[in-house]
């Protein structure tokens, strides 16, 4: 069990997140085929009806979630279990907000390296790391103090 | 985004890190009105970023124009267009690669760090992994060396993110090292430690070899990477550890990892129980709480490494995985509390959504792992009942997920989970499958609904389905239709008990008009595969085939299955429709038909020709018609058919045409192609009431009345479904077999013994108490015990670990390894407790036991390794010792049976009886065999001290000496060797002492075979030592 790819983008199909763990394709053109196609597959999906997870192709299926106009996707093996991945999101969400102190879009934007140090710091290989939310902030001041 | 009220009181983003020019120029692009304005803005700044690059190469001496904060700010704007434009820029940006590698070899913490985040985002492209990996690898080498720890840590999670995107970190034998020091070195920070276990898992999972190709290491690092999981309560490192534990039980070697059953089982009971519990014993750490959970994630992963290790109790050739029956009883009860507190937990109702999911999710994946712990059916239905009564939830992600358990529950745990639902819970399956709108939970349903099905409910099930494609309000999901027509097609034919029903439903399927995506060929073309192979289906298939051919709307999928069916076999129903009409209807629907089945018509009405040359003016008027089609490929035919038909008329031969179009032989293939489309459910789904019965030799093809007897015998023995490892398609990642050519475990085989452990082996064949090993650290103490004297093979075997140094002994586990533990083992390992402590103070001790059954004689070489793992002053250790079980075990004192007893003449009778009988196939001779010590001193005094020291000797063993002074310097020996299934064995033996201090054993038994020579090497061992 483990994640390939880590996605996030908002409601116009821009990305502002993206990680791949796993090579899925060495066509170039595939893995930005493979965004617009997810893009479209979970904009069109209605939230009120329509679980979290859906299959996205013979080897992945998708786990996403919404939060304020962006949808953080995960995407993993066909036969893994998907609920823990609602909680690596969920997770992630928590340290992103606690980080940037009600953490919206724009600090994603703006400070988009410092998104991937804490991403760096909870996922390593698609596999998640740290779960200790005091554990990582205190890290992150630190790494963040760095010059 | 949740106003959540957060541990930090003010944000932890620290505004003195930003980088001011990346923000300016992040803000003109946001401000951009339009999209061409922010194409324009793009391209000024990389025009600009390229001309101070090239500006930089032109350096003076060492002295670096380009300043590394002007490099850092320069690298990460290439890296935000990268993401912006969703990643169709790589082209743009390359020029900069030499730059951000630049910033690899800074010293200062920011620059490296952007470097190394821009090269994790471009390292899914090969082209940028070609440029610049050498340079890369030689500053990660560096890195992974620094004495600072953040410059460490930077390299690891660049391994550990690229690590599986290219296979050239993963070759290199530097980083590979380099990485392992860090999890393997003691002085290591937990910190560093967690991110290299991880990191070593995506090298890993990019080249096997690293701990496949040499064995030593293999060994070596294995135990290392074990040995952290010794710390049950570092969850932290845990977390990360397991991962990579798993990944080795999975695709390296599972039997290393067995050992950890007792430290996995810690773990989970103290986050499932003692962190759940309400009462004040409950520690668990807060910070590891997540939704008032105990570190759900450690949980998953546990239960997921536990079902590797364990095969469940249907499993068949599991090798050298757990069995329940070989599983301490604590832990197991352990194990099953465990589940019965998650079942309790997931059923409770939570206020909080993402709680309510978390408890889900332990729920789920602890139901699921239950099967493996060889469950009552009572608890199995249990589970189901709690599974099912999620169904009813609100939320519609819960729905999901229990509709996911239950599809795996069912393939797993077999009958007793599949009645629970079918029985009980059916119409609440089909309410949800007519009421979700949502296409993954309708995908789930029927996954499970499939699951299921078996010759009794196949018809409920079909008929199910079949209205769920057919209802018009379900429009919107082709994909989902077309799938489920293959699910209803594979079930039909895997099913049918009545011919009939098998040809209506399967035309029904055929006949869906609403759209074109669900009538895939490989449905029709099974149709036809199975109906020509059994020719009571022809003609009432060939019937219903005309009956929709008759209405309007046919389908393309009908036209082309009636094209192929009634061209073949339309003499049958000739009573019913004429050759001639069959014509007119298929010229009625050629002209409307997809030109592919256009072509198969063609065919058809030729071989309409060949059974009734009566129509034969109007095939030929067809077929001129059609030589002035558009396609070329129907023009062709039509000029082909044509052409042979005047052949045949003018050589006034019709034979041609029966030659040419003989009737459709038999199919060979037996496998259904459809199965291959089943998509992500488990490969044992469906699968637990099918008899995969070998066909007799006489049957070539496959039969839909035999598959029928199969599925009516499938009731009475359910066959258990295949290992899940069966899942698994990497080739890379096979398992090498587990035995070798000597018909030994491999990983039996490969165990390195510790240097002196034959001292203790000997003694254990002679003795049945005493000391086992002795090191520097721990004396190991063995006692041999038959506990039922009615049964002579079975024992049992206590061990002590008594610590010898002045310091504790930590992580004490064990494993008992047989030899064999498939094709029919020579004996058995039952009843393994664990060690009573992992920790023993100094001069202390530990204890534990196991039980052997020997079922048909074997070497005593061959008897089981005992492979003790502790850590003690701070080195991790090992030792292996053979815990000797031979043949001689097995005897009993004629003490006890004075019935054995023997005089000389009746020896001699019996020998002689042994001889003719047998003559030499029972016997084993070994002259020579120099004796120990003890034998050599008492040489010096006389013969009969040295006969004396002989019979105590083998008596002690348990054999029967014959009272006798004839001959003088030889002993005449008898016992029985017992084992459980191949009964009991005489034995008879001449040993004969030699002044020169040797001995000739000679030995015959009542049985052929090696059992004389497996006695004799006893002796031997208990002689020479």
């Amino acid at each position: 069990m483990a994640v390939q790819f880590i996605l996030c983008f908002n409601k116009q199909g821009v990305v502002r997140l993206v990680r791949w763990f796993d090579v899925h394709s060495s066509d170039p053109q595939r893995s930005q085929d493979a965004i617009a196609q997810i893009y479209r597959l979970i904009s069109s999906r209605d939230h009120k009806h329509q679980s979290n997870f859906v299959e996205f192709s013979d080897s992945t299926k998708l786990i996403y979630r919404r939060y304020a106009g962006l949808y953080f996707v995960m995407g993993v093996d066909l036969l893994d279990d998907e609920p823990i991945y609602l909680c690596h999101i969920h997770l992630f969400v928590e340290v992103l907000d606690a980080f940037f102190g009600n953490v919206c879009e724009l600090d994603i934007v703006f400070n988009f390296y410092k998104v991937y140090m804490i991403m760096d710091e909870m996922f390593i290989g698609g596999e998640i790391q740290e779960i200790s939310k005091d554990m990582l902030l205190e890290r992150l001041s630190i790494l963040d103090r760095l010059d | 985004m949740d106003r959540k009220k957060t541990l930090i009181n003010s944000s932890v983003s620290n505004n003195n890190s930003t980088i001011k020019g990346l923000q300016l120029f992040i803000a003109d692009l946001r401000s951009a009105q339009q999209a061409q304005e922010q194409e324009k803005r793009i391209q000024s700044e990389i025009v600009k970023i390229k001309q101070h690059f090239d500006a930089a190469k032109k350096k003076q001496g060492n002295h670096d124009r380009l300043g590394g904060y002007q490099r850092k700010k320069y690298v990460a704007k290439l890296a935000y267009i990268y993401i912006t434009s969703n990643t169709t820029k790589l082209n743009e940006i390359l020029f900069g690669l030499e730059q951000t590698v630049e910033l690899l070899k800074s010293s200062i913490f920011s620059e490296k760090f952007i470097g190394y985040m821009t090269l994790e985002l471009l390292y899914e492209r090969s082209e940028v992994v070609a440029k610049v990996n050498d340079e890369v690898n030689y500053q990660l080498m560096k890195d992974l060396s620094s004495s600072d720890d953040n410059f460490v840590m930077l390299a690891l999670n660049f391994v550990g993110v690229v690590g599986e995107l290219t296979n050239r970190l993963a070759y290199n034998d530097d980083i590979t090292t380099g990485v392992f020091k860090i999890l393997r070195s003691p002085t290591s920070s937990i910190y560093l430690k967690k991110k290299s276990a991880l990191s070593f898992l995506a090298l890993l999972k990019s080249n096997h070899s690293i701990l496949t190709e040499d064995l030593q290491r293999k060994q070596l690092w294995i135990q290392r990477i074990l040995s952290l999981l010794d710390d049950t309560e570092n969850y932290r490192l845990t977390l990360a550890t397991i991962p990579l534990i798993e990944f080795i039980a999975k695709y390296i070697d599972p039997s290393y990892c067995t050992r950890l059953l007792p430290q996995l089982t810690e773990i989970l009971y103290n986050c499932v129980v003692v962190g759940t519990s309400r009462s004040s014993d409950n520690q668990f750490p807060l910070e590891y709480t997540f939704a008032n959970m105990p570190n759900p994630w450690l949980i998953t992963k546990v239960v997921s490494l536990l079902s590797i290790l364990i095969a469940s109790p249907t499993e068949r050739d599991s090798g050298s995985l757990l069995q329940t029956n070989n599983i301490d009883n604590e832990l197991l009860n352990k194990l099953r509390k465990c589940v019965s507190v998650a079942i309790e937990l997931g059923t409770r109702q939570a206020q909080d959504p993402m709680e309510r999911i978390v408890q889900n999710t332990v729920l789920f994946s602890l139901i699921n792992f239950a099967s493996k712990l060889d469950p009552s059916d009572e608890a199995i239905s249990n589970s189901v009942t709690a599974l099912c009564s999620l169904l009813t939830s609100k939320e519609i992600n819960i729905r999901y997920l229990t509709l996911d358990s239950l599809v795996k529950l069912c393939s797993s745990s077999g009958k007793p989970a599949i009645d629970a639902v079918r029985y009980k819970n059916l119409d609440m399956i089909f309410h949800l499958l007519n009421t979700e709108r949502d296409s993954s939970i309708v995908r789930k349903v029927v996954d499970l609904l499939y699951t299921f099905t078996d010759v009794e409910n196949v018809k409920i099930i079909v008929d199910g389905l079949l209205q769920y494609i057919l209802s018009p309000k379900n429009l919107a999901e082709p994909q989902i239709k077309s799938d489920i027509a293959v699910k209803i097609a594979i079930l039909t034919e895997k099913y049918a008990t009545d011919i009939n029903w098998f040809v209506i439903i399967s035309l029904q399927l055929l006949s869906l008009t609403s759209n074109t995506t669900i009538n895939d060929d490989e449905i029709w073309q099974r149709l036809c595969q199975i109906v020509v192979n059994n020719p009571s289906l022809h003609r009432i298939t060939c019937e219903r085939l005309v009956d929709y051919l008759c209405k309007k709307q046919a389908s393309e999928a009908i036209i082309k299955a009636a094209a192929f069916l009634l061209g073949e076999y339309s003499s049958l129903i000739t009573d019913r429709i004429s050759s001639a009409n069959l014509f007119t209807l298929f010229a009625e629907k050629y002209f409307s038909a997809p030109n592919v089945a256009k072509a198969m018509i063609l065919t058809t009405m030729i071989k309409l020709y060949k059974t009734s040359p009566e129509i034969g003016s109007n095939v030929i008027k067809f077929f001129q018609l059609e030589l002035n089609s558009l396609d070329i490929e129907l023009q062709t035919r039509s000029f082909e058919y044509l052409n042979i038909i005047q052949l045949a008329k003018v050589n006034g031969n019709t034979d041609i045409l029966q030659i040419l179009f003989e009737p459709m032989p038999p199919f060979n293939s037996k496998s259904n192609p459809l199965l291959k489309r089943l998509g992500s459910l488990p490969a044992s789904a469906g699968s637990t009431t099918l008899i995969n019965t070998p066909s007799e030799a006489s049957s070539s093809t496959p039969d839909l009345l035999s598959k029928r007897a199969n599925s009516s015998r499938s009731i009475m023995v359910p066959m258990p479904p295949p290992s899940r490892r069966n899942t698994i398609d990497d080739v890379n990642s096979k398992i090498s077999s587990s035995e070798d050519f000597s018909g030994k475990d491999s990983y039996y085989s490969r165990q390195i013994l510790a240097p002196n452990w034959r001292e203790g082996f000997t003694r254990m064949i002679s003795h049945k108490q005493g000391v086992l090993f002795t090191s520097s650290l721990m004396k190991v103490f063995y006692r041999i015990t038959t506990p039922d004297a009615q049964q002579p093979y079975v024992f049992h075997i206590s061990l002590a670990f008594i610590n010898l140094t002045e310091w504790e002994i930590t992580g004490l586990s064990t494993q008992i390894i047989p030899s064999k533990t498939q094709g029919n083992p020579e004996y058995l390992i039952m009843n393994i407790n664990t060690p009573s402590t992992a920790t023993i103070g100094p001069h202390k001790r530990a204890e534990q036991s196991y039980e052997v059954s020997i079922r048909k004689p074997f070497d005593v070489e061959d008897s089981p390794i005992l492979a003790i793992h502790f850590k003690c002053g701070g080195s991790t250790n090992t030792i292996n010792l053979k815990t000797a079980i031979g043949m001689t075990t097995t005897l009993i004192s004629s003490d006890v049976n004075p019935s054995m007893h023997l005089n000389l003449a009746q020896f001699i009778s019996r020998w002689k009886t042994l001889s003719d009988a047998l003559g030499k196939e029972g016997e084993y001779q070994k002259s020579g065999i120099k004796l120990n010590k003890d034998f050599r001193k008492v040489e010096t005094i006389s013969l009969e001290d040295g006969l004396l020291l002989l019979t105590q000797t083998v008596k002690r063993l348990g054999f029967d000496i014959v009272d006798q002074t004839s001959v003088r310097s030889t002993l005449f020996v008898s016992g029985i060797i017992h084992t459980k299934s191949e009964g009991n064995f005489g034995c008879l033996m001449k040993i004969q002492y030699q002044v020169n201090g040797t001995v000739n054993v000679t030995c015959k038994t009542t049985t052929a075979g090696p059992l004389a020579k497996y006695i004799v090497e006893c002796i031997k061992n208990v002689l020479t030592k």
